[in-house]
């Protein structure tokens, strides 16, 4: 009888719900139907970027006076990236979609995904408004063919305040004082850091900083334009530190199998597992979502200098825009997409994205900010010579591939870091004298 | 009249093969649609150099198909695949046999165990991927926990490339052996009682009668089994794609998920059809060639 009682209940609940859900549904269709839908593909399935991506696209919708509404389509990361190839492929391509920008952002170009916004930005207020570095990530070809949004997107180390203290750690000013840290923090059974490499572009943070440390930007640039070569010494000296590292325990055991999608480098930090972790800067957001308490003993460093290295230090590895929007329409559709775009750029939104850990990137962003964490981020972006956009975005996708693998076998010790580099080297030749 | 007859029967001939055409109409429309289509068209792609999205396409005749062949990258996950198919055909045919053996001899006592062991069967391959991934993490996983507990250090299965492809293929077997156990349970179903009984009336023991006169019975069951074995390991994808994404490096690559990375994560759709077109000429040529050496041992016996 009681089982009959809670039946019941329950299918009168889902009855009124569909219903109610059904109404909704049709009003909505109603006062929606003369206006025209701008199909909005993004990756934000998750909070904070979820109801920062929301906020200006809600707005926008709600204004009276405009032709047409925008309707997001929110993906998981990585299924995303396949996602948009197959509908570009099957000409499905959304009005507006984001990208990380580098290569992939210059084959939807070269494919003729992506309108040149030269004009529109021109004429708006955004030049005024976003650091001119974020624009230059978002140019190909001396076009700009993108709007920076959301964050800048630095990689740097996160590290336990808590941790530091009991063991009287100092910051690392050079990758040295960094090694000795690590050595007492292994000596007392806490992993120096924490990482899950099974996505693979997790340890390759480590890789471009310390090849960033030991000879800077040019052997980077000199290799990707064919004149120089990834087995220079940098990228050498970087492989072979991040074996040392290895060796030495300072990655968690079974660090290739550990999955970054799933929080597990996140989750040695809590469990107090491990000191620190070498990631970008959107990780300030994951933390605060996760845990205020424990974003509380959160301190940031960029990467230590190099002793002994005439590489500038102050370069940083980044994104300054990360989430780049990107238009595949044209005429009155492409202003109103660019209008409701251009909204991110507004003093609420910036507010919204600083809130919620975010560092968009506007001109003016200091002023906005609080938390330590951020500033000092930032303060380390506005001080950097110049930074250098991640390796798996930059580099031609099939070379970025290459990179990634060879990474994860560096920090697995099945290759040598000769051999990984010359697999890198062999990648970027085959594009190269395939263009 | 006979001449009569005669015709009627040509008539009728005609008619029934109309008909048969008129039903079979729409499985081959769908089949030149859904299969034939996209392997010619897969075939076609692998002509050119393409990124998968843009609208021009560089014809390149046969550069990816000899590029192919020399491809390291390739051949390892072939490898791997051969390795998966062997393994997959010594350890789950036998086990799904003995599973199967066991559950018809004990009759119904042994119901539960039936429904135990099919569980594998009914979960997504996904979600085996996403519940061994957590079986297995060194941080905080069930394996490295109870080593834990024991004093033992973590242990790492699927970072390891020495062990990873080995580890799924214990994940495999473990989700396909209930798919083999009931097979040879519905082939057993088609062995007449009364030789059960025939063979008990002249004093075969339970042993006996498996060995000598239920296995021979069921062997077009096994055979058909290991071509499917066969067929399922060589195109085998989403575990391994959920649990390791073909790494570390490429201890655990596969021809598929070699030919999904190539196709939607470095923009190389000409040679990714390639690849798989290359997977789908050693599939057919493997499972040709098994069948009929199966069928040619067992005209022999």
């Amino acid at each position: 009888m009681k089982k009959q009682l809670v039946m019941g209940i329950a299918v009168l609940a889902i009855a009124t719900g569909v219903t109610f859900a059904n109404g909704q549904g049709e009003t909505t269709a109603a006062s929606t139907k003369t206006k025209q839908e701008i199909t909005f593909w993004n990756i934000a399935t998750e909070n904070p970027d979820k109801m920062i991506m929301d906020y200006t696209v809600d707005k926008y919708n709600k204004r009276t006076d405009t032709d047409y509404t925008v309707k997001e389509v929110p993906t998981q990361n990585d299924s995303y990236k396949e996602k948009i190839i197959i509908a570009m492929s099957s000409g499905q391509c959304p009005d507006m979609y984001t990208s990380w920008s580098g290569g992939p952002m210059n084959e939807y170009i070269e494919s003729g995904f992506a309108q040149p916004l030269d004009d529109l930005v021109k004429n708006s207020d955004l030049p005024d408004k976003l650091m001119p570095a974020a624009l230059a990530q978002a140019s190909y070809n001396g076009h700009i063919y993108a709007i920076p949004v959301l964050n800048v997107a630095l990689s740097g180390i996160f590290y336990n305040k808590e941790i530091f203290a009991k063991y009287n750690l100092q910051v690392p000013k050079t990758i040295g004082e960094l090694e000795k840290d690590c050595d007492v923090l292994v000596a007392h059974g806490i992993i120096p850091f924490a990482l899950a490499n099974k996505t693979k572009w997790t340890g390759s943070m480590y890789f471009m900083n310390l090849a960033a440390r030991k000879g800077g930007l040019e052997p980077f640039r000199k290799a990707v334009a064919g004149t120089g070569t990834f087995e220079d010494e940098c990228f050498i000296y970087a492989g072979q530190k991040i074996q040392e590292w290895v060796k030495k325990g300072y990655f968690p055991e079974g660090v290739n199998s550990l999955n970054e999608d799933d929080g597990q480098a996140r989750q040695l930090m809590y469990q107090n597992k491990a000191a620190m972790t070498c990631n970008g800067s959107w990780y300030t957001g994951n933390f605060q979502t996760d845990s205020k308490e424990f974003y509380k003993k959160i301190g940031w460093f960029a990467f230590p200098a190099l002793e002994g290295s005439s590489a500038d230090a102050s370069i940083q590895i980044g994104t300054i825009g990360d989430q780049f929007i990107s238009f595949n329409c044209t005429g009155d559709k492409l202003k109103a997409a660019f209008d409701c775009i251009s909204h991110y750029a507004d003093e609420d939104s910036i507010k919204l994205m600083v809130e919620n850990g975010k560092i968009p990137p506007v001109k003016d962003v200091s002023q906005y900010l609080t938390d330590p964490v951020t500033k000092s981020i930032l303060a380390a972006a506005s001080k950097a010579s110049s930074v250098q956009l991640w390796y798996d975005q930059y580099l031609p996708p099939a070379v970025a591939q290459t990179h990634l693998n060879t990474c994860q076998e560096l920090f697995g010790l099945t290759m040598t870091p000769q051999e990984a580099a010359a697999k890198f080297e062999a990648s970027m030749k085959e594009y190269l004298a395939s263009k | 009249m006979k001449h009569h007859a005669e015709s009627l029967r040509r008539w009728q001939d005609k008619s029934a093969n109309q008909a048969a055409f008129v039903f079979l109409l729409p499985v081959m429309l769908v089949l030149i649609i859904f299969i034939f289509y996209p392997i010619i068209d897969t075939f076609k792609i692998s002509g050119y150099k393409w990124n998968g999205i843009s609208a021009s396409k560089q014809s390149i005749g046969f550069a990816n198909w000899i590029e192919l062949l020399t491809d390291n990258h390739f051949w390892v996950a072939f490898l791997n695949n051969i390795k998966i198919m062997i393994l997959s055909i010594l350890i789950q045919i036998p086990l799904g046999t003995a599973l199967a053996t066991f559950v018809e001899f004990g009759g119904k006592k042994t119901t539960l165990f039936k429904v135990v062991w099919f569980i594998p069967m009914l979960m997504s391959s996904v979600a085996i991927g996403f519940l061994f991934t957590y079986v297995l993490a060194t941080n905080g996983g069930l394996i490295s926990s109870i080593s834990n507990l024991l004093g033992g250090p973590n242990i790492d299965l699927l970072g390891n490339p020495k062990t990873v492809l080995y580890t799924v293929i214990a994940i495999i077997c473990w989700q396909f052996t209930p798919f083999y156990m009931v097979y040879i349970m519905a082939a057993f179903t088609n062995i007449p009682v009364e030789i059960f009984e025939a063979s008990l009336i002249d004093g075969a023991t339970r042993g006996q009668y498996f060995w000598r006169i239920a296995l021979p019975l069921l062997k077009p069951a096994l055979s058909t089994g290991a071509i499917m074995s066969i067929v399922g390991s060589l195109k085998y994808f989403d575990l391994v794609y959920v649990m390791t994404g073909g790494g570390p490096g490429t201890a655990s690559e596969l021809m598929a998920t070699y030919m999904y990375k190539l196709t939607f994560k470095t923009f190389e759709m000409g040679y990714g059809s390639t690849v798989a077109g290359g997977m789908f000429i050693l599939i057919s040529v493997l499972a040709v060639l098994t069948f009929k050496i199966l069928r040619h041992y067992q005209e022999d016996v």
